[in-house]
């Protein structure tokens, strides 16, 4: 469902992405993880039109990325890394807006809004314009505008950060629930435990090159050991200031 | 006060770097028309340039540091009334303000135009302390519009009416508005003029329909499966939409040709030359080669069609092929450039 072959993305000199390759097939949860600066949001970019790649290629849901824009759009659903919100719009409006777009009639797109609205709890603040929502009203906004086109292809760019454990599970079991009708869901996330419960295909990068992919690598031992092992370990130095000549 | 030295050298660094807002004036079309045909008259003239140079330079300094960030600063009560009192001395105008009080008691300047542009200054200051939600409210109730962008138009029109472009425009709509209830005749040759000038007022913003739309509202764009030109033509018709209820008073018609024109000019500093925008304040213009370009082009369109409404065909015809050129630009992520 997703393919990508020596996909690469260049800013200047800096190289972001580096000769990605990868796939996943349909239905399935795949995590991509790694550092901040790793590359991840690069590459959701990449896979969703958003961005240009330097060179490789890459298709989703059967079509080019770079040869079907529009059509791709139709067939995918995004949380982007900046969410992608209008201030002057409100949570419902563009739950609205989002069905409108998608082709969607009007009953069917009041119909799925009012659905959203009560199962992500956002029904009380629905006619909260987005630029004085909070951040976890924020994300939930732009995740239920991922889901309302019933996409074949899901995209979250770091879709639990600032959400709160009630959402976190609701969004958990919803996503287990649609990869199991056949949508294929492409998440990056830096909260490990939840990327280990969610996702059967794990990819982790480092300086935009994969360092493991389980699909072609076994995981052989704890996610959070494997990604301390293979992406970065954490600082050993310490702050010996810290707590001490405190007057 | 060795704290207090530092927090105010940061705020003198930021302030001296946020420039933005100083270019603001000179590149609104409404400002340059002021200066270029209104110097004959007076104390107006001048109370315009107060408002449009005054307003967007008006802002508090201490702003510039988040409230929660200021709040967990362990500064003593005394300490922060200090910098209350002494940041609002990082902005020049606090010292241009206090040198006019100066001469205004020497009675070098009026003090009714020392007042007016206190006024302006103060009102500037401390507007985005006051809560703005009661005008929000005002517009959710903007009504529906059909089609599937119904959306995108009605949050690009709440754009719109947060500029200030949009309040210089209505307030001449209005004052020709209550002159013709009031029976007054308004001289047949005033008509062109006085709606090339309502929709000139709202002409900068035609040159930077995507300032207001954040880095966020930039990448929804691209993902809504959507043709660049409907996304143009979204912020377009907010645009006419406003022209044309705003010169229903005086020549709707002449006002759309008018808005058509400056659309058709606007599009390419828009798309190409995104310039981010801040509300409550006029818009800035690309350059001054634009809006000349726009003025010529606004009044030739609506002299043609008050000679002919006929000429409103060709008119339509080269906005669209606007829209349709500069929608594909879109599409090639020029905007996020």
């Amino acid at each position: 469902m997703i393919s990508c072959r020596d996909l690469t993305r260049r800013f200047g000199d800096f190289t972001a992405v580096d000769h990605l390759t990868l796939e996943v097939a349909g239905g399935a949860i795949c995590a991509l993880l790694g550092p901040n600066g790793a590359g991840k949001s690069t590459t959701v970019k990449m896979l969703t039109g958003l961005l240009p790649p330097s060179s490789g290629q890459a298709t989703v849901a059967g079509l080019d990325v770079a040869k079907n824009p529009l059509e791709i759009k139709r067939r995918i659903g995004v949380l982007p890394e900046d969410l992608g919100l209008f201030d002057d719009l409100t949570v419902e409006e563009h739950l609205l807006l989002t069905g409108r777009i998608y082709g969607l009639t009007s009953h069917e797109t009041t119909l799925r809004t009012e659905q959203l609205l009560r199962v992500l709890s956002l029904a009380d603040g629905r006619n909260t314009f987005a630029g004085y929502c909070s951040n976890g009203m924020r994300k939930k906004t732009a995740f239920a505008m991922a889901l309302l086109p019933n996409p074949q292809v899901l995209f979250l760019d770091e879709p639990f950060e600032s959400i709160d454990p009630l959402t976190s599970k609701i969004m958990h079991d919803l996503l287990i629930s649609v990869a199991a009708r056949g949508v294929t869901v492409f998440l990056t996330s830096h909260i490990l435990s939840m990327a280990e419960r969610i996702a059967n295909q794990f990819i982790m990068i480092r300086g935009g090159k994969i360092v493991w992919n389980s699909s072609l690598v076994e995981l052989t031992q704890p996610l959070e050991d494997m990604y301390f092992d293979l992406v970065e370990s954490p600082s050993a130095e310490d702050l010996a200031w810290l707590g001490c000549g405190r007057s | 006060m060795a704290r207090l030295r530092a927090i105010l050298g940061a705020l003198f660094t930021a302030f001296r770097r946020d420039t933005k807002s100083l270019g603001s004036f000179a590149s609104n079309n409404f400002f340059l028309m002021s200066l270029l045909f209104l110097r004959q008259a007076g104390v107006f003239v001048y109370l315009i340039v107060g408002l449009v140079m005054f307003f967007p330079l008006s802002t508090d300094p201490l702003r510039k540091i988040p409230p929660v960030r200021l709040a967990l600063w362990p500064l003593s009560p005394r300490e922060r009334r200090l910098l209350r009192i002494a940041s609002p001395w990082l902005n020049p105008l606090t010292w241009i303000l206090a040198a006019l009080a100066v001469w205004a008691a020497s009675g070098k300047v009026t003090v009714a135009l020392w007042a007016a542009i206190a006024a302006v200054f103060t009102l500037g200051f401390v507007a985005p302390s006051l809560p703005l939600a009661p005008s929000k409210e005002l517009w959710r109730r903007i009504p529906n519009l059909p089609g599937p962008l119904n959306h995108l138009i009605r949050k690009n029109l709440r754009e719109l009416l947060s500029t200030l472009d949009f309040y210089a425009a209505l307030i001449l709509s209005v004052t020709v508005l209550v002159s013709r209830v009031a029976g007054r005749r308004l001289p047949q040759e005033a008509l062109l003029p006085i709606t090339v000038l309502i929709v000139l007022a709202l002409s900068s913003y035609a040159q930077s329909l995507f300032g207001l739309d954040g880095p966020a509202a930039l990448t929804r764009y691209h993902l809504l499966p959507v043709r660049g030109w409907q996304v143009l033509a979204a912020k377009d018709a907010a645009f006419l939409l406003a022209a044309f209820v705003l010169t229903l008073p005086l020549a709707p018609l002449l006002g759309l040709a008018g808005a058509l024109a400056a659309l058709a000019v606007g599009h390419a500093p828009s798309v190409n030359r995104r310039r981010e925008q801040t509300r409550w304040r006029f818009s800035s213009g690309a350059s001054f080669g634009n809006g000349l370009g726009q003025l010529v082009l606004m009044a030739g369109a609506a002299g043609l069609v008050q000679a002919n409404p006929l000429f409103l065909l060709p008119l339509l015809a080269g906005y669209l092929g606007s829209t349709w050129w500069y929608g594909l630009v879109i599409e090639r992520g020029r905007l996020d450039s």
